[in-house]
């Protein structure tokens, strides 16, 4: 014979409302809840964490971008610096290249001094506006009274027209001033217009 | 749904049985909680309280009516348990009985608590919650019949200082089947056997005949002694003429009785007495299921 030990018999009076114990597989509930929370405070973390490296990640970007942006800066003012000495540059080889024609005069004018004559100031002077019209001041150093004749035989060789001369002598200094036209434009020499 | 359900699930009590959930032993219901238990019989009353760890912690006892013993000892008895859960073990108001064709349908032993009428037909008394064992071999059982009233009377006064019933059961009873389960091993068809049972519990003694597998004779009282042996020798004499020749005593006490097993020996003429009584096996017994 056999009898097999069981649970204690309860003669307590009976709750009404004694719920059974939830199965045992339902425990996943609880679990996958324990095991989200710690996934979404795992997942913010991560977050944060991103977060705060993406923050800095923005502000040294924008850091960089700031001296970038300076370095840009400098660039720039270094360009206009450099096309401004460019245009300076420019307009000098302008100045140079428009100024070749006049070349011949000057040297011709210098060419017509004698051996007892010096110039002591010589200057050529053109207007933008009106750039067919050069402005010529000489002041000469010399006891040839011919000397002057003969440099303005020299300007009209080299066919320049001089219009309202004026002459002066000073402690044997004599000044010679008049406006110069181009004498024939039509033999087809460039005009001296683009010398400034 | 109520946020305490949702509360128990996520604490994961709504795994385990309810406090007062008979159906669960009590270890299960609960774990990493103190709780108390309680012996009562008429002139006095045992406590012991139960570990976290599910190991006996302190414990005492008291002569007295309860009342008496609850108004003196009530704080301390409460403080053993946690939320004030206590087992309590009735060791008076009660019958236990020997019967013949009970209803044996299967589940009868749990039908009895619900709808006793249909396992015990006209043996059923109104005002008694009766709990069964059958002899798997014969028609006879043994019949648990507790007053209700006394138990009703005993909840009562438990709650008042603010104790929690979890469980009301009967010592003698739990004692006497441990016996059974642990002496009748054999399995059907094997040699049958012949014990005398001999259950002690707090005052109560119940003595059981079991012939070849048959259960014979049984005799139940309550209130028998109090401390000296000389009681329940006397309530065991009449079974000294019928005790079969091949069988042997087999003794259980919820404490150790001095004396008592040699006088069950010199009793009986020099029968062998298997002591099953150890230090604690009640409320181990009491703990543990």
């Amino acid at each position: 014979m056999q009898i097999h030990a069981r649970y204690i018999d309860d003669f307590k009076t009976e709750r009404k409302d004694i719920a059974p114990p939830l199965p045992g597989y339902l425990r996943l509930v609880p679990i996958c809840f324990y095991l989200s929370v710690v996934a979404a405070i795992l997942l913010n973390a991560l977050f944060a964490v991103q977060w705060n490296q993406a923050k800095q990640a923005k502000e040294a970007s924008l850091r960089q971008n700031r001296e970038l942006q300076s370095e840009l800066d400098g660039i720039k003012q270094q360009r206009q610096q450099l096309e401004t000495e460019a245009k300076k540059a420019t307009d000098l080889a302008n100045w140079v290249e428009g100024s070749r024609p006049l070349q011949p005069l000057i040297v011709d004018i210098a060419r017509s001094m004698g051996q007892d004559s010096s110039i002591v100031e010589m200057r050529l002077d053109r207007s933008p506006d009106n750039a067919s019209q050069i402005q010529l001041s000489l002041r000469l150093q010399t006891v040839n009274p011919r000397q002057l004749d003969q440099t303005i035989q020299t300007i009209t060789n080299a066919r320049f027209r001089a219009y309202s001369p004026q002459q002066s002598m000073e402690r044997g200094e004599v000044e010679y001033k008049a406006t110069l036209f181009w004498q024939d434009s039509s033999r087809g020499q460039p005009e001296p217009s683009n010398v400034q | 749904m109520k946020g305490a359900d949702i509360l128990s699930v996520l604490n994961f009590s709504a795994f385990r049985p309810e406090p007062d959930d008979p159906s669960a032993v009590w270890r299960r219901r609960f774990p990493g909680e103190r709780t108390v238990l309680l012996s009562l019989s008429r002139s006095s009353a045992s406590w012991r309280g139960v570990q976290r760890n599910g190991k006996l912690g302190e414990g005492d006892t008291m002569a007295g009516e309860l009342k008496d013993i609850l108004s003196e000892r009530s704080f301390q008895i409460k403080e053993l348990s946690d939320h004030g859960w206590c087992s309590v073990s009735l060791n008076t108001r009660y019958v236990i009985s020997l019967e013949a064709n009970l209803s044996r349908r299967p589940g009868s032993e749990e039908i009895i608590k619900t709808n006793p009428r249909s396992v015990l037909g006209a043996r059923y008394e109104r005002g008694k919650r009766y709990a069964v064992t059958h002899n798997p071999e014969t028609n006879s059982s043994i019949l648990l019949a507790c007053d209700e009233e006394h138990i009703r009377k005993v909840e009562t006064t438990l709650r008042e200082p603010g104790l929690q019933i979890g469980r009301i059961c009967c010592g003698t009873y739990i004692l006497l089947r441990h016996a059974l389960a642990q002496t009748n091993v054999t399995k059907s068809g094997e040699k049958p056997t012949s014990f005398f049972y001999v259950v002690c519990c707090q005052g109560s003694v119940c003595a059981l005949v079991q012939d070849n597998d048959r259960w014979t004779e049984l005799r139940s009282r309550t209130d028998v002694y109090e401390g000296a042996p000389g009681p329940i020798l006397e309530l065991l004499t009449p079974f000294k003429a019928r005790l079969p020749q091949e069988a042997d005593i087999v003794l259980i006490c919820d404490n150790p009785i001095p004396q008592l097993p040699e006088s069950l020996s010199a009793l009986f003429d020099g029968k062998k007495v298997a002591d099953l009584t150890q230090p604690d096996l009640f409320w181990n017994l009491l703990a543990q299921n």
